[in-house]
């Protein structure tokens, strides 16, 4: 149980920030994960953490005690490593026990442990075998049960399940999840995906060029991101973005947002957030904020042609093409269209999201 | 557990008996045939002419015909104390070189890789190797000197050594040859020692320091396994140059005094070229090469060795 604190830091790489005045805290036991595009500083925060990395410029702590100068064997975590670093002259059980027996634990202790992360990770047929033996998806799993046979103060996952396929990535995602609940281990999760994010963490930092951008819990993230590129980041089918423009009608408390011919109607809960807004800003739709429909069945509704359908089986993604703009909307798996036939669209406006065009910071 | 859900809507066939063989690779050697054979030609011929000479009294007139003597000249090697002794003196001088340049080289190497100074230094300590033997050889002789050498100066001013002079010494002149060839070929060692440190995997270093490995364990756990095949390396070539090269010994000491530092290939040059017994020299030739290709063919195979391999 380790609470981590990472405090105002900085990486450099020579000239080159990679990370930049990042701050956070990581309470004990909490499941944090980092999420972020490729080259946003990840690894690079991560490896600060392991101690594999100088740290350019402010401090890290574990439950209080900096942790700056540790070597990383003093520091007692647990790296599961984004290329596996596997031993390649070992077997995949001695690899797996390296660092218990490092530790001068006694050997039938060290077999059990082994036996149980293998069985988790369903490689107990591989523990003879040596790394380069191995396919991609299996080394990444011995790598993962390198780090979950020791008991660390804190554990880190550099995108531990990037290289398994889609069904053993589901399985993963929720052993590794119950593990760490049972454990109840700190733990800091690097990962590309916003889907292994948001179904894993306690909480998210979201990370784009070395700086924070956001750090909550996966429903605050997904509910109410901080700004645009995080509400870009967030979602799959990502967020549809337009550029609209708020005008009253009537009285000047009757707001609506305007795109072309979509119009919404504020909701008198969502009108404060426009207060002072008047012009151009940003507005963000998730595809599963838009209805569809055949025939307009109201007022509220915009007209326009399908611009391609793409049925994934369980829904149907439908890109509706308005006079002046272009949605993805998703749907029901039962929805049947031709391309360029006439369609309705309309959209919830109690799920709007709103940014100031200028800085791309949501209107709250 | 998740179960993989493989319908068995196919059970596969059992593998076929013949399978399809693999592109032949004859056309290769049909065109390498003729550089091999030209190699083996140049080769082979000296290795033929040496065995014939070591079974005869080569006459060294061309009016005189060459006497078969059978094993004559193989069955005196036994009872040849210099002989003998000058297997033993070599087995010390290679030796000690072997352990003090591969000590020292990987030493230096371990102090000199990611400094900052790395660059400039490593040209500075490769200049020893730049040197002929021969050179190398009489700078020492001169260094080494009893009236006016610095060493000699030097060690004698510490009072290490008394009235004689390194190289003068039966007790010091073994010493004092292993330091010539320590000076010259540390360098070369260095220099391998620290292509090998650049391919040390990081992130299998990381993963063992993460693991809870210190920088002692790290060296003997993951630096020093990776580095085998480049120590290798330079044992060998060093192993072949002190059973061959004799320029600096000959200019140093010539193999005295007393016979202290005739090392067997001082021997050998020696008999046959001080002495022209050209065909008991061919037979210590012989012994030599047999035994330098078996030692050789011993470190190469520790190359194959699976352990060894670094696929990455
Ligand atoms: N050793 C290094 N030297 C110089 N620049 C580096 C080094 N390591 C990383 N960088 C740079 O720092 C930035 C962040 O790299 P980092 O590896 O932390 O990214 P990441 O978020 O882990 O990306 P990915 O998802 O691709 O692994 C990148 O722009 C990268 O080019
Ligand atoms: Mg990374």
């Amino acid at each position: 149980m380790t609470k981590v604190v990472v405090s105002e830091v900085w990486k450099m790489y020579g000239k080159v920030p990679a990370v930049r005045d990042l701050s956070f805290s990581c309470e004990s036991g909490e499941f944090l994960c980092v999420l972020g595009p490729s080259g946003c500083g990840k690894s690079s925060t991560l490896r600060m953490l392991a101690g594999l990395e100088h740290i350019s410029a402010g401090e890290i702590t574990f439950d209080g005690k900096r942790i700056n100068e540790l070597p990383p064997k003093d520091r007692d975590i647990a790296m599961v490593f984004e290329n596996y670093a596997l031993y390649p002259h070992k077997t995949v059980g001695d690899n797996m026990a390296n660092a218990l027996k490092l530790r001068g634990m006694p050997a039938a202790e060290i077999k059990t442990r082994v036996d149980r992360a293998a069985a988790m990770l369903q490689i107990g047929h591989l523990l003879d075998r040596r790394p380069m033996e191995l396919s991609g998806g299996q080394k990444q799993r011995v790598a993962i049960g390198r780090a979950i046979v020791r008991s660390p103060k804190v554990f880190l996952f550099d995108e531990p399940i990037g290289h398994l396929d889609a069904k053993l990535r589901g399985h993963m995602r929720g052993e590794l999840k119950r593990l760490q609940r049972e454990l109840a281990t700190t733990t800091i999760y690097v990962t590309h995906d916003q889907l292994e994010a948001l179904s894993m963490a306690d909480r998210i930092a979201v990370m784009n060029e070395g700086v924070l951008q956001q750090i909550g819990t996966p429903q605050d993230i997904y509910n109410h991101p901080a700004n645009e590129w995080v509400a870009s980041f967030v979602g799959e089918p990502p967020m549809n973005f337009l550029d609209a423009e708020v005008v009253t009608t009537g009285s000047e408390t009757d707001l609506e947002v305007r795109c072309g011919a979509l119009r919404v109607r504020l909701s008198d809960a969502h009108r404060h957030r426009l207060e002072g807004v008047r012009g151009g800003m940003r507005l963000g739709i998730r595809p599963e904020a838009l209805q569809v429909a055949g025939a307009a069945p109201g007022a509220d509704w915009t007209a326009g042609t399908i611009y391609a359908v793409e049925p994934l089986g369980g829904d149907t993604l439908v890109e509706v093409a308005f006079q002046g703009g272009r949605v993805l909307a998703k749907t029901g798996a039962d929805f049947r269209g031709e391309m360029d036939a006439p369609i309705f669209v309309t959209v919830d406006s109690t799920k709007l999201h709103l940014f100031d065009a200028s800085n791309g910071r949501a209107l709250t | 557990m998740l179960q993989t859900l493989t319908t068995d809507f196919r059970t596969p066939r059992a593998a076929p008996s013949a399978l399809n063989t693999a592109p032949s690779q004859r056309y290769y050697v049909y065109l390498l045939a003729p550089a091999i054979l030209l190699l083996a030609a140049i080769s082979l011929y000296p290795f033929f002419w040496l065995i014939y000479m070591s079974l005869h009294q080569v006459s060294m007139s061309p009016n005189q015909p060459d006497v078969w003597v059978g094993l004559a000249n193989y069955a005196k090697l036994l009872s040849d104390k210099r002989y003998l002794e000058g297997w033993r003196l070599l087995v010390v001088y290679s030796v000690s070189c072997m352990i003090l340049q591969v000590g020292l080289g990987l030493l230096l190497a371990l102090v000199l890789n990611n400094s900052r100074w790395e660059k400039p230094l490593v040209t500075v300590f490769l200049m020893p190797m730049m040197m002929a033997p021969v050179i190398a050889g009489l700078v020492w002789f001169y260094l080494y000197n009893g009236t006016f050498g610095w060493y000699n100066w030097v060690l004698q001013s510490l009072g290490i050594l008394s009235g004689t002079s390194i190289l003068g010494s039966t007790s010091t002149a073994m010493i004092g040859i292993v330091v010539v060839d320590t000076w010259q070929w540390t360098p070369l060692i260095t220099l391998i020692v620290l292509a090998g440190l650049k391919r040390v995997p990081q992130d299998q270093l990381e993963a063992h320091m993460v693991d809870g490995a210190g920088a002692v364990r790290n060296f003997f756990a993951i630096v020093l396994p990776n580095l085998y095949p480049f120590l290798l390396i330079a044992v060998l070539l060093r192993f072949m140059d002190n059973f061959r090269f004799i320029d600096a010994i000959l200019r140093l000491t010539g193999g005295g005094p007393a016979n202290s530092t005739k090392v067997l290939p001082v021997y050998l040059f020696e008999v046959s070229f001080t002495n022209f017994n050209l065909g008991y020299g061919a037979a210590i030739a012989f012994t030599l090469l047999v035994v330098t290709i078996v030692i050789g063919m011993v470190l190469v195979s520790a190359f194959t060795q699976p352990s060894l391999q670094q696929k990455h």
